[in-house]
């Protein structure tokens, strides 16, 4: 079982910095509009204050809990999936129940030089499994290891 | 992945588009789209600038400049999208694959094996057409999306692409199912035999099967007719004030919870009204009949559908009924299918109102079972759960009322109701496995049971969320291929240990009835990348 690469953390830090940056951003905007009003319910800043430091709060926490439970393995006839903070999940993708492989990468993603690998199948619900947080090149290489089995499965 | 690769074949002007021979080495290499793509998507762009610009060009004054530094600032974006998006996007096919590089922000590299395609279709719109050029889009049996888009490529090449990929598919396969239907071809898709003879409903089974639904129906009619009178609801109430109908409205208004009554009691018989002729209407002269390999059927009184469904589509079958049919023994059967076409994918009814004898007769020839007499039960612990989540749900509706109208609190009173349902609901939720089918059943007021055979079957999952934990207590789900329904056969409610093994017995069994059919040398292949990736640094 492997962990997924440590730099997520800092790309999950980030996506969740840029909402409690908004999120503080409109709070902010909504108190100084509001300032001569007088009918803002806290000291002018406390609630702006007050999201800023809750999104802070989330930005430390989450992410580790997060990283803490992700794992994943490739195995032989599988790709086995761990994880979920509140809800916990395990996946099993049989490899010849892929039907095509995505790597892809985010602006923010390669900034860090990571990538996802998406894994489309049929499955009503399971059209994407999302493996996030991979090196870009061992997205790659999980994703060659991947195709060789899938393309190598004549009875489909 | 060079030494297995079958050798270039070649295409010659003989497989019918009778353009020039294409030299399917050369899609090899990374291919552009054709440059005439950015005039066409600077075309297509331009209606959004009008619009943007639109204000500013009616009355250029001071109000308007908003919408210039707007359409400015959308100039400066599209544009060099629409540049960049070309500039980034490469495909190619090999004797494998198809590869697709896209993405400006969020870049893509996306690999469809070629028996995975199940269709390429080539659209051409007015003004592609007029500058030459085809969209080409590339269907596998995923989802309903898209998975491959080529926009655009000029007509010749997108043709070609077809070609190649039909090429290299006939090369690929040699046996015509490995192309076709995503999923396993089953050993019992054989033909019908003689003593499934197909289904046909008469009309007093079809009035009778209408008799055991309600279709609010009425109420969407209803409202139709209003919109299109658009009656005054001003002349209304003072009709209704002065004419005739004052004695009844004082009758009314001196007996409320008997008028209330009787309206429940009259909407209760409109709607089992309507569903009679809805009904009628959908399952008329219902007849279902076979074919070697596919299943045919045929109904309805205004609108006449007829299908044909090929056995190996279907993925799974599912059972529904209600307490009220359950009683009197009847049931529906519905086929969860899987196509080559989006369209194709969804539900089809195979037989609307039928005995379970006749509905396990209906799947022999597809996809035969037995209904299990006893279902194995899930954890009690289902029944509180169901309890806790209804009762809270109940507490935050009538604390949300009660701040307006404060008699809503007696809705609690409907408490015990809750706690029979939630009753009922862990009775009736169960799962058998039989070793080839999966049966899972749920459902109080609308009673379903899934059965999944294990040829079909998808991808495993085993959730626990923060609650179902505390309890010691998992949900074990079996997805299968078609389109997400609203309900899911997920088991819920399995105590962790079960739940494990359970989830380790469908996996197993999944996997022994596809052994023997793995290719050597490719455990080998993964073996090396995961030892691999097992050195590398964390």
């Amino acid at each position: 079982m492997h962990p997924l690469d440590r730099a997520v953390l800092n790309v999950w830090r980030l996506k969740l910095g840029m909402v409690a940056g908004v999120a503080t951003l409109g709070t902010l905007a909504y108190e100084v509009l509001n300032l001569f009003d007088g009918d803002l319910p806290l000291p002018f800043g406390l609630t702006t204050a007050l999201v800023l430091a809750a999104g802070l709060a989330l930005c430390l926490i989450v992410p580790p809990l997060r990283y803490r439970f992700w794992r994943y393995a490739l195995r032989p006839e599988e790709l086995y999936l761990e994880r979920g903070l509140f809800n916990r999940v395990r996946t099993i993708v049989p490899l010849r129940r892929i039907q095509h492989l995505d790597v892809s990468q985010d602006v923010i993603e390669r900034e860090f030089g990571l990538g996802r690998l998406v894994v489309h199948t049929a499955g009503a619900r399971s059209s994407e499994i999302v493996l996030p947080g991979l090196r870009y090149e061992e997205a790659e290489k999980l994703r060659d290891a991947m195709k060789r089995y899938i393309l190598e499965e004549d009875v489909v | 992945m060079s030494s297995d690769v079958p050798p270039v074949p070649v295409l010659s002007r003989s497989d019918g588009q009778g353009s020039s021979p294409v030299d399917p080495a050369s899609y090899r290499e990374a291919r552009r789209l054709h440059p005439l793509t950015l005039v066409q998507r600077l075309v297509v762009s331009l209606p959004a600038l009008f619009f943007l610009l639109l204000p500013f060009l009616r009355h250029p004054d001071r109000d308007a400049w908003i919408n210039l530094v707007i359409a400015i600032i959308y100039g400066v974006i599209a544009l060099p999208w629409i540049v960049l998006y070309y500039h980034r996007f490469r495909y190619r096919i090999t004797p494998r694959e198809l590869i697709i590089e896209s993405g400006v922000l969020t870049r893509k590299h996306r690999n469809i094996p070629i028996e995975r395609i199940q269709s390429i279709e080539i659209e051409q719109r007015l003004l592609a057409r007029l500058l030459g050029l085809a969209k080409v889009k590339v269907q596998t049996a995923g989802s309903a999306a898209t998975e491959g888009v080529l926009e655009y490529v000029s007509v010749p090449e997108a043709h070609a692409i077809r070609r190649i990929v039909r090429v290299y598919q006939q090369h690929r396969t040699d046996a015509p199912e490995a192309a076709a239907g995503p999923p396993a071809t089953t050993p019992e898709t054989g033909e019908a035999t003689p003593e499934t003879t197909g289904l046909s409903l008469s009309l007093r089974r079809v009035l009778l099967s209408g008799a055991f639904r309600f279709s609010l129906l009425y109420i969407a009619v209803a409202f139709s007719l209003l919109q299109y009178f658009d009656p005054d609801p001003e002349a209304i109430a003072l009709w209704l004030s002065r004419g005739a109908l004052r004695p009844l409205i004082t009758r009314a208004a001196d007996a409320p919870w008997l008028t209330a009554f009787l309206f429940a009691l009259l909407a209760a018989l409109l709607s089992w009204l309507t569903g009679i002729a809805v009904n009628l209407g959908k399952y008329y002269g219902f007849r279902l009949w076979y074919e070697p390999g596919k299943l045919h059927k045929r109904h309805g009184l205004l609108t006449v559908s007829e299908n044909t469904i090929p056995f190996r589509k279907v993925q799974a079958l599912i059972l529904r009924t209600n307490p009220l049919m359950q009683r009197f023994g009847w049931w529906e059967l519905k086929l969860q299918t899987m196509g080559f076409d989006p369209r194709e994918q969804g539900y089809q009814v195979a037989a609307p109102f039928a005995r379970l004898d006749e509905i396990e007769a209906v799947a022999r020839p597809m996809l035969p079972f037995h209904l299990p007499e006893t279902f194995r039960s899930v954890s009690p612990l289902h029944a509180r759960r169901v309890f806790v989540r209804w009762t809270l749900a109940l507490l935050l509706l009538s604390a949300g009322t009660a701040l307006f109208w404060t008699p809503a609190w007696w809705s609690l009173t409907a408490l015990p109701l809750v706690g029979l349902y939630a009753w009922l609901a862990f009775r009736r939720h169960g799962y058998v496995f039989t070793g080839e089918r999966l049966f899972v059943r749920r459902g109080v007021l609308r009673h379903h049971v899934w059965v999944l055979p294990v040829e079909k079957f998808q991808v495993f999952y085993l959730t626990a969320s923060l609650f179902q934990r505390r309890l010691g207590l998992c949900s074990v789900y079996v997805d299968t291929a078609g389109v997400a329904g609203f309900a899911a056969p997920v088991i819920h409610d399995l105590p962790a240990g079960e739940a494990e093994a359970l989830l380790e017995t469908l996996y197993a069994r999944f996997q022994a009835h596809y052994a023997g059919a793995e290719p050597p040398g490719a455990e080998a292949g993964v073996e090396a990348i995961r030892s691999r990736s097992e050195q590398s640094p964390r």
